[in-house]
Order: C-alpha cells, then structure tokens, then sequence
C-alpha cells in the first residue's frame, strides 16, 4: 500500500508530467514562463489551488449527482483561486504585483479540472491530496524549467542572475514559448520512449 | 422533475457556500489589501520626494504622511478641473490621462513639490507613472518619477521599466526640456552616449532609452506622453 502511495505521488512529477506528457494547460504555461521566477510562483500558486481542490471534490465526491459534477468543480476551483488571489494581494504585495495577471488563470487551467474528474472524484482524501501535490510539482518543476529555458536564451539570466551575454527577444516573446516547449517535450517523450524499451528488454 | 430539482438545489448549495466562503475571506483581506496598496502608494511617494542629486528626501520624514487621513491633507484640487471617473484631467492629443487625486508638499526650503499619478497606453495596456515636480524660480522641473504599473508590458522588454537604473534615465528635467515634451531619443533621430545622455534630457527633454532598453520603445514612449499629460495640467492649473 506504502508503494502505491508514494506511486500516487510521483506519478505527476516525471511519469505523467501535466505538461510534457500529458500535455495539459498550455494557456498559463506558454504565457507566463517569460522568467524562472514567473514560472515558479505561476506553479505554486497552481500547486496551492490544485491540492486545496482535490482535498475538497474528494470530500464531496458522493454527495455530487453525477449530471452537474463539471459546474461544481468549476464553482469550487474558482473559489479556491478568488481566495488565493485575494490573500495574495493583501499578504505578498509584491509577487501578486508580478503575478496579478496570472492568477486568475489558474481557474481555466485544465490540470485542476482535469484531475478533479480524473482522479478526486473517484479516490480518498488522502490519494488526491498526494495526487494533487505531485501534479502541482511536477507543473511548478516543468514550469521553472521553460522558463529558465527562455530567461537563459532571451535575456541571458535565470532568476535573475546574470550568465551571459546572448540576448535572443524572440525566446521571451509568444514564438519562443513554443518553440522552447516544443524542445523540451520532445526530449522527456524521448526519455520516457527509452526507458520503456529498456524496461521491455529486460524482460 | 423531482431530478430537476434536486440537481438545482444541490448546484445552489454549492454556489451559496462558495458565496459565504468567498465573503468570509474577503472580510478578513480586506484591510490588509487597503494598507498594502496604501503602503505602496506612500513608499512611491516618498521615493519621488528625494532628490534626485544627493538621494535625501527634500520633506522630512515627520511630515511625510503615514495613513489614508493624513494622505488626504495633501491632496491639492485646483479649480477649473472636474473630475470624471477618477481623472482629472486628459492631455491634449488625448493619450495621456492624469488621476485625481493630485498631491502638494512643501520642501524644508520651502518650496512647493507637485506629485501627480497619470497613465498612457503602452505595449499591452495601460502604464502608471507618479511623478514629482518642483515649482521654483526657474519654473516647472520634473524631480522624479516612479512607474507604479507596467503588468501588461512584455516580461523581458517593456516591463524591464520596472528596473529604478532605466526610470532614472527620465529624471530630472528642467523646464526648458518640459516645455519642449518629452520624447525617447529614438524619436528625436539622436543616440546620446555618456555624459550626453544627462546634458540632452535635462535641457532638451530627450530621453535616452535605447541603450538600455534595446527592442521596447513603447512603454518608455508611455512613460514620456504620462510625464508631458501632467505637466500640461500643472501648466493648466497655473503652476509656475
């Protein structure tokens, strides 16, 4: 059983990384990725309102009629995100200042949908609470490595930390949010093919 | 039809306790969200009050407001202006808006300091900048400004006006540089290196921006049409 938890938990991190492997809310993930730092406050927040969500649809799960189950997640996650927002901006000024524009983002993030029809409607509190956190993090470490990704070759920095010289604007801008993306998800698909094959080789 | 309506009653239980949950806790933010935007407006305030040569405020600290009531004993209302839907008042090719309120201090020395708040389109909406102006004898000079809002601009290009070492390159301006407006060298065809780059804004009003912001000549364009907007309306109002 210990097992299988903990496979609940790191499914989301590599295995079924929402963004590269299952491909799952692009919207936040190509908009806000500009910078390291955007990307890892865009994947907190998300984790936060992720796991919150997931507790709760659990929670609920069997009172829901099964007609209106898609209304009722959207009322619960977009309540989760109006309460992150309002504590961000009356707790951390700043990052909401940076952040402010993407917050409320987070509600058409199909990750959260997509994991409350998948998973906590159907699991304990517990399992979509560690399912929550493991696509949270997964989501957050994708999002701080596009973003790295762009930062480095657009303006020659991660997390603010000057490296080198090389500034290509095109990496910051919408073109380079795809492209930077399409690179990498070919990469972590091509490990995912491999160590598939190695696994059937063993056998 | 009994379906119906247990399906409806179940969908209106949910959304009433969203309701309450959502009103819960914006009873509980709602004063920190007013102190942190009041907290932000004042440090803006305060960093515009400095002088820009020797880095010292030209009011000192004690009578530097620190709550919303104090706040409002500086705010200055000239006549002749209305105010309408929070501005006061719209440059005249329309693209600058100056809000209301509009602030006045008087230095230690004695002089009086105009602080203002106007906003002009920029890449992705609108940019925010507060800016200080002194009245003397030698007329209307700008001491310094502060961009406050720059969400929409692109990360990396526009937005990088957040950084203080390029808002430094707007500050100060004399008033034969206001009275010519405000532009960005890439505007005035001229690309002004070292000293230069004080010496053309100062007295000509030409910002150089292109140096440090290679790529993103909209936002610093809107920064230059906020800071003209409220020196047309000091003008207006009659401020020497």
């Amino acid at each position: 059983m210990a097992g299988s938890r903990l496979k609940v938990f790191t499914n989301g991190l590599l295995k079924q990384n929402p963004t590269f492997m299952q491909v799952l809310g692009m919207c936040p993930t190509l908009a806000t990725t500009t910078s390291a730092e955007n990307g890892l406050g865009m994947g907190l927040a998300t984790t936060a309102v992720l796991a919150l969500s997931n507790i709760t649809i659990s929670l609920v799960r069997k009172l829901i009629p099964d007609k209106i189950r898609i209304p009722a997640y959207i009322v619960i996650i977009a309540s989760f995100v109006t309460i992150i927002d309002m504590l961000m901006h009356g707790f951390i000024y700043d990052l909401w200042k940076t952040l402010g524009l993407f917050i409320p983002l987070i509600v058409v993030n199909c990750i959260i949908l997509g994991r409350a029809e998948a998973f906590a409607s159907k699991n304990n509190v517990f399992d979509s609470l560690l399912d929550g956190l493991g696509m949270g993090l997964g989501f957050t470490g994708a999002l701080v490595l596009l973003g790295s990704v762009r930062e480095f070759l657009g303006n020659g920095s991660i997390f603010g930390a000057h490296l080198s010289d090389v500034k290509m604007f095109a990496m910051i801008l919408p073109p380079g949010a795809f492209i930077a993306l399409g690179m990498l998800a070919a990469f972590f698909n091509y490990l995912g093919i491999r160590r598939e094959k190695a696994k059937k080789e063993t056998k | 039809m009994r379906d119906y309506f247990k399906t409806g009653i179940t969908l209106m239980i949910i959304t009433v306790i969203a309701a309450f949950a959502l009103s819960a806790v914006y009873s509980i933010v709602k004063e920190p969200i007013a102190n942190a935007e009041l907290g932000a407006r004042l440090q803006a305030i305060r960093d515009v009050l400095k002088d820009p040569s020797t880095g010292k405020s030209m009011v000192s600290d004690e009578k530097i407001p620190s709550t919303a009531s104090d706040l409002a004993n500086f705010e200055w209302s000239p006549s002749g202006f209305q105010v309408e839907d929070g501005i006061i008042f719209k440059g005249e090719d329309g693209r600058g808006k100056v809000d209301s309120p509009v602030y006045r201090f008087t230095s230690d020395d004695g002089m009086e300091i105009y602080i203002a708040i106007a906003s002009a389109v920029g890449y992705g909406g609108d940019v925010k900048t507060m800016a200080s102006f002194i009245s003397s004898d030698t007329g209307l000079k700008l001491n310094g400004i502060k961009v406050l809002e720059y969400s929409q601009e692109t990360p990396g290009l526009g937005a990088n006006i957040a950084s203080s070492d390029i808002q430094k390159r707007f500050y100060p301006v004399e008033s034969s540089g206001l009275e010519r407006a405000l532009k960005v060298n890439k505007d005035a065809g001229v690309t002004p290196t070292g000293e230069e780059i004080d010496l053309k804004r100062e007295t000509e009003g030409i910002v150089t921006v292109t140096d440090v912001m290679t790529g993103a000549t909209i936002t610093p364009r809107a920064v230059t049409v906020s800071i003209n907007t409220m020196y047309q309306f000091l003008k207006k109002a009659g401020v020497k």
